[in-house]
């Protein structure tokens, strides 16, 4: 088990290279360069020049191409164009907004989807349900998160007044108290922390968490159809087993397999999701802050995010290749 | 007995009054803050850029010699009361750190009095000539991140006379320098001393003299700035300023309604914005001269060599009807001249009248009475800019034009424009409020774009035509010669038809009266630069 996850992980690194080129070329590839970007209309050909300049961007494509990956590999990341943060920092105080809110939203989206989805499937003869739950996840997959999340701002925040407006709650603090040790020197003010950080938290991933959750509901509709059609649910049943053990025991279980192969790319749903999410609800995050050093072309802190986002999905992918063997033990990685 | 109840009476009512007492202190020692919902700032390096946000930003860290000059003006109501308001104008200044100024009588040696006991934020020390020295020569260095190098190209030699005194020598007179002076992009004054220790990372250690200066960033969060207790004007009444970085319209009206912010700068005012903020009885603080759409047309390309081409387009865009749609009940106006009103020498003109049936004649006299085609016309999706070009594409339709757009990104679009791939161009853009400068980045024909020699300029109608009009009014020392030259050029500007200005529209901001006050009025009484608040020190916390 131990030597797979290693391989895993050395395989990860050519990906991570290859993915990192990508990106590098295709970020030059994009029309406009920086400077452009950074000074819009407002740009004078004189500043211009100077900016060129003092970035490199004149240097041929593959003195950058060098240049960038012989940093990379020691770990420099550069600098950001627009913000002049080192790349690292920068994203260091973003990812854990981006995080928590992917986590969060996957929760709700599974605590929503799953048995809506299970339970239409089982149901699916009632027409009342199999149409309500469809209806529900059709809904779901055409209501555009930037919409959904304003709906629950006004409703939440300005009418009831019962959620903060912007932000992504006190994070730094609940760190530093880590850092420093304080938790339990001060726990009021550490819970306290928390609290905001969760009262920051709980539209954000309630938006996103819902319009997620009708894409699990219908996956996890599709994939307790095929399970139940199959040969030992019939054997199951026949056997005389209670409906209700057929379908925890025998169900479920087997039921997880292919939904846990789409989990991968539900992360990548989901971290897309949030450029959108971060938007709306102004939090501190990558996603939000990605789209935006692409579009000011800012080239350094574009790759980094892109980095981290590829190692988040291979490691994703990684724990959910584990995870098979603990559903289906079948599966044993030598 | 009796005494003993008078007793506990007695300390009962005392406590009750310390109670009392500490509840009044509470609230009276409550920190007044301000909170702004804008975009983020990328730096706080004055000099390092061009954006909206950072230059109203960097407005309330640092300060320059000079400062857009603040007017009383006397108005009579209907009633016959006589008004008296505070304005601030765009094209004169009055002293700021400088306390006063000398000028050779060749007008190229400018001798500047600093301020005494000017201080910088956090401890840097009193400002002297060699800050000052120092904040110009690192523009003209052009340093890294430098933006406004040009802006002060005409100085040849700065000398520090002493620690009060800056001589500054220039290449030849030039009408515009005390503008240049101003606390705007390349006139703010930074410390020597900080610069030099952070580098390149003063954009976040900035120390300036203005009347806040920086605590904190929380990046795309919010930036805190604190009231500056030494700012030598007085420390403001305001005590911190909260600036969110809010990239959504719609959640920044929803938390000017909340209460979460007391001042929001939209992206677009758009008439449905100006709605919702006058139904929750916030203001609209305007700020001239704000921005000015305008078209060029590439007069060395064809079809637009032949000016009857030119005319036509002019004749068959309907200007009227483009800001009553986009910008109605006053957002904006029909603009009157290709340098727009609030820079120095503007000139209001009669503009090309809408002519559809003119524009078919012209078109057809040049040899296109079967119409033409424009394909792969470049128009970026960011600001007014779309908007505008798909109702000018309708309106070329009704005269034969068809104007095939591409949509493409902001970056992108002014890449194309810079290689010359839209035969004609859709620009905006405000800059420093004077004749020479504005005329000179956009009809000097140095500024002609030309990928060949990567020249990156902003003449996209390679217009020759005033290059000697704008190099008499940088020799002319009279204030009313050089607004006749710049009157002629603009006359020029129109005849040849190489321009058409669109549409004028101010920077906007919306403000809860409740919570902030400004002692200018709201109608284009801080006729400012800055696209935001000019004097930030005097916006006051309402109680």
């Amino acid at each position: 088990m131990l030597s797979y996850v290693v391989r895993r992980l050395i395989i990860a690194i050519p990906m991570l290279l290859g993915a990192m080129s990508i990106v590098f070329f295709a970020m030059r590839i994009l029309p406009g360069d920086p400077c452009l970007a950074m000074m819009g209309d407002e740009a004078t050909k004189e500043a211009l020049e100077d900016c060129v300049r003092h970035l490199g961007l004149d240097r041929p494509l593959l003195v950058q191409y060098a240049d960038y990956m012989w940093k990379s590999l020691h770990f420099d990341f550069g600098r950001s164009i627009v913000f002049q943060y080192t790349v690292s920092s920068y994203i260091l105080s973003m990812f854990p907004h981006t995080l928590l809110l992917v986590i969060a939203s996957s929760l709700v989206a599974l605590v929503v989807g799953l048995p809506t989805g299970i339970f239409s499937a089982l149901h699916r003869q009632n027409p009342l349900v199999d149409y309500s739950s469809r209806l529900i996840a059709l809904l779901g997959l055409s209501m555009p998160v930037f919409w959904f999340g304003i709906l629950l701002l006004i409703v939440f925040s300005l009418h009831l007044d019962l959620f903060p407006l912007i932000g992504g709650g006190d994070l730094i603090t609940v760190f530093d108290m880590i850092a420093e040790g304080e938790v339990f020197e001060y726990p009021e003010d550490f819970l306290a922390a928390i609290w905001d950080v969760l009262h920051h938290l709980a539209l954000p991933a309630l938006a996103l968490g819902l319009t997620l959750a009708a894409t699990v509901s219908r996956m996890a509709r599709s994939a307790m159809l095929e399970v139940i059609s199959a040969d030992y649910i019939r054997t199951a049943r026949s056997k005389g087993l209670h409906e209700r053990l057929v379908i925890y025991k025998h169900a479920l279980r087997n039921m997880m397999i292919p939904l846990l192969t789409i989990i991968g790319l539900f992360v990548a749903i989901a971290l897309t999701g949030t450029v959108l999410t971060e938007t709306v609800f102004t939090r501190p995050g990558l996603g939000k802050m990605l789209v935006d050093a692409i579009g000011a072309r800012d080239y350094p802190l574009a790759q980094g995010a892109i980095t981290v986002f590829t190692m988040t999905i291979i490691l994703v992918n990684l724990l959910v290749d584990i995870l098979y063997a603990v559903f289906d033990p079948r599966i044993a990685y030598k | 007995m009796h005494k003993g109840v008078f007793r506990v009476f007695l300390v009962l009512v005392m406590q009750g009054l310390i109670l009392l007492g500490l509840f009044a202190a509470a609230d009276a020692a409550r920190k007044k803050v301000v909170k702004i919902a804008y975009k983020e700032q990328e730096t706080l390096d004055p000099h390092a850029s061009i954006l909206g946000q950072t230059q109203s930003g960097v407005r309330l860290l640092y300060r320059g010699l000079t400062r857009f000059a603040i007017k009383q003006v006397t108005e009579t109501a209907p009633d016959g009361t006589e008004i008296v308001r505070q304005e601030v104008t765009t094209t004169e200044v009055e002293p700021d750190l400088a306390e006063s100024w000398t000028v050779s009588d060749d007008g190229t040696v400018w001798t500047f009095k600093l301020r005494q006991g000017v201080q910088f934020h956090k401890g840097y020390g009193e400002m002297t000539a060699e800050d000052v020295k120092y904040s110009f020569e690192r523009q003209m260095r052009r340093e890294r991140g430098m933006r406004f190098a040009k802006n002060l190209d005409v100085i040849q030699d700065i000398t520090v006379v002493d620690p009060y005194t800056v001589r500054i020598t220039l290449k030849q007179f030039d009408p515009v320098f005390p503008l240049r002076m101003a606390g705007y992009q390349q006139g703010y004054i930074v410390s020597k001393a900080a610069a030099l220790e952070f580098g390149d990372r003063f954009g976040w250690n900035p120390v300036g003299t203005g009347p806040f200066y920086f605590h904190r960033h929380l990046p795309r969060e919010r930036i805190i700035f604190r009231a500056f207790k030494k700012y030598y004007g007085g420390r403001p009444a305001i005590d911190e300023i909260h600036w969110y970085d809010v990239p959504e319209d719609a959640t920044k009206l929803i938390g000017l309604e909340k209460g979460t912010f007391d001042i929001v700068s939209p992206n677009i005012v758009t008439p449905d914005v100006k709605q919702q903020v006058t139904d929750m009885e916030a203001v609209l603080d305007e700020r001239g001269p704000g921005g000015q759409f305008r078209f060029y047309f590439n007069h060395t390309k064809p079809p637009f060599d032949d000016i009857r081409v030119r005319q036509a387009f002019m004749h068959a865009i309907d200007r009227q009807a483009i800001v009553d749609t986009l910008w109605p009940d006053g957002l904006g106006t029909v603009a009157s001249s290709p340098l727009p009103p609030g820079y120095f020498g503007h000139l209001p003109m009669e503009m090309p009248a809408y002519d559809p049936d003119l524009a078919r004649q012209l078109l057809a006299e040049a040899g296109y009475a079967d119409g033409l085609t424009i394909e792969n016309y470049f128009i970026t999706m960011s600001y007014g800019y779309p908007k505008i070009m798909t109702m000018v594409q309708e309106q070329l339709k009704r005269v034969g034009v068809d104007v095939r757009l591409q949509l493409v990104e902001h970056p992108t679009y002014h890449r194309n424009i810079r290689n010359n791939l839209n035969p004609f161009v859709l620009y905006g853009g405000t800059r420093l409020t004077d004749g020479d400068v504005m005329l000179s980045l956009f009809f000097h024909s140095s500024e002609a774009p030309d990928p060949a020699t990567g020249n990156k300029g902003t003449n996209f109608a390679h217009y020759t035509g005033i290059d000697d009009l704008l190099e008499a009014g940088r020799r002319t020392r009279d204030s009313e010669q050089r607004a006749a030259l710049y009157h002629e050029a603009q006359r020029r500007i129109m005849a040849d038809a190489v321009c058409l200005p669109v549409v004028d529209i101010p920077s906007r901001s919306a403000r809860n009266p409740a919570r902030v006050s400004t002692p200018f009025d709201p109608e284009l009484g801080e006729y400012a630069l800055h696209y935001f608040y000019n004097y930030p020190e005097m916006l006051a916390v309402v109680e």
